[in-house]
């Protein structure tokens, strides 16, 4: 498996691939501007040259294609959690929680781009300190919220069973606050961070728009691949749905928990931030299109702490089973028997 | 309940605008950073609330660190740079000395320099 060495080679759409996959998306002919290198007959070649450029035939691809790589990864994790939520309810028979739902993802987007206005274009700013703590609090709690969410779906599973005998577990039903919260904390937890960049990128569109193009395109992409993904889950049958998406989530749950502790270790609230478990970013650079995604699904970090990769494996080993164990065999969930709706509390 | 909700808001709302720091866009110190090269506009500035101003004219995404005199403590860093785009970085610092540091492309050691913070 090689990659081209020298501009202006043939390649083919494999190779091509790989280059887009993994080389920086960078412009311009910077020697060693990525740090991904290959050996060909024992001399070190950079392969991410020349630029993409070539391949697309524009000339200034860069402001666009970094800037709609943060949207991306900023939009992924997000439009996953809320396309699983809205997906259960849609399943499960629950439609009119969806509102709900909804209501979370507005306030989360109004707080984070409110605040983010403020701070962008205001005379105060937030400190870095104060930027570390509020991140790493709020991952912590939003790991806290999807695990109990993943919990929550796997009890409504096995009540599911119940409905079709014509017994209705009351005490599984669960508030529309509640829905609102995981909603909200899922777009709220990076929003502010993704407001603060969509904010600088608008205000240097009064010299160039290409930043902010790229960062909504980004947002927007993340949104529609939600929304792929919402389509695919609902084909799956409901056992396969709640044992699939709950995996998932815990995956996506145990990323967000090592991000925290990321957070926390770079603001000095926990140590061990240069103390690394592996580093792989010589394979998969960060800028990449590859780490983009990685990043933003399961906030899978190229150079991971050791603290961090020992929370990602002591949240995921038991949480895997305890999940696993308590959901029903495919034989025990049936589909709702009727479309009425599911008495709920606050 | 209501009440508790209400005082939630309030608590979070005051800790958000307690922490905010004068921001100073007269004595900002402005940073380029490019592909290779990090240009810090002044090496050394008073202590207190210092404000650094990146803007990315590079392709890549950068970051930029304000490191501890041993380059491994992090006193302040902004991520997300885009190609194009500019980005604040607000923190205090006693005075000391310490190490500026551009990252394109999010990753290595950077590109990195002294910096001074005069008593």
């Amino acid at each position: 498996m090689s990659l081209p060495s020298a501009p202006g080679r043939i390649r083919t759409p494999g190779q091509e691939l790989r280059r887009l996959l993994l080389c920086p998306l960078s412009y311009g002919g910077a020697v060693g501007d990525s740090h991904f290198k290959i050996r060909r007959n024992g001399v070190e070649k950079n392969p991410c040259q020349p630029p993409l450029r070539l391949l697309l035939g524009m000339p200034n691809v860069a402001p666009v294609l970094g800037n709609f790589l943060i949207g991306l990864r900023e939009g992924l994790e997000a439009s996953l959690v809320v396309g699983i939520l809205v997906a259960y309810l849609v399943k499960t028979g629950r439609r009119h929680l969806l509102p709900k739902v909804w209501l979370g993802v507005a306030i989360a987007v109004g707080i984070s781009l409110g605040v983010g206005a403020i701070l962008t274009y205001g005379p105060r700013g937030l400190s870095f300190e104060a930027q570390e703590a509020i991140g790493g609090v709020l991952s912590l709690v939003a790991v806290g919220f999807v695990t109990w969410m993943v919990f929550w779906m796997a009890r409504t599973a096995r009540s599911l069973r119940g409905e079709l005998e014509g017994k209705v577990d009351q005490a599984v039903a669960v508030g529309g606050t509640s829905l609102m919260l995981v909603a909200l904390l899922a777009v709220g937890r990076e929003g502010l961070e993704t407001a603060l960049f969509l904010w600088a990128a608008a205000k240097a569109a009064g010299s160039t728009t290409q930043p902010l193009l790229g960062g909504a395109l980004g947002l927007i992409v993340a949104v529609v691949l939600g929304l792929l993904f919402y389509r695919g889950t609902l084909r799956l049958n409901l056992s396969r749905f709640f044992r699939w998406t709950g995996a998932l989530l815990i995956v996506v749950a145990a990323g967000v928990l090592s991000y925290g502790i990321h957070d926390l270790q770079e603001a000095g609230i926990l140590p061990g931030l240069n103390t690394l478990a592996f580093d792989v970013s010589e394979q998969i650079p960060p800028g990449s299109f590859l780490a983009t995604i990685l990043k933003g699904t399961i906030n899978f970090s190229p150079r991971t702490s050791v603290l961090e990769a020992i929370a990602w494996t002591l949240y995921l080993i038991p949480t895997m089973f305890l999940f696993l164990r308590s959901i029903p065999r495919p034989s025990e969930v049936r589909q709702p028997a009727s479309a009425e709706p599911v008495p709920t509390h606050n | 309940m209501l009440m508790a909700r209400r005082s939630l808001v309030l608590l979070v709302t005051l800790f958000v605008v307690g922490s905010c720091s004068d921001r100073d866009p007269i004595g900002a110190i402005q940073v380029t950073s490019t592909d290779d090269q990090c240009e810090v506009a002044s090496t050394s500035t008073p202590s207190g609330t210092i404000t650094f101003e990146v803007t990315n004219q590079g392709g890549n995404v950068t970051e930029f660190y304000l490191y501890e005199a041993d380059g491994l403590g992090i006193v302040g860093e902004v991520e997300d740079i885009g190609p194009g785009v500019t980005r604040q970085l607000v923190v205090e610092a006693p005075p000391g000395e310490y190490l500026t540091a551009c990252k394109p492309g999010m990753t290595g050691e950077g590109i990195r320099a002294p910096f001074t913070v005069t008593g």
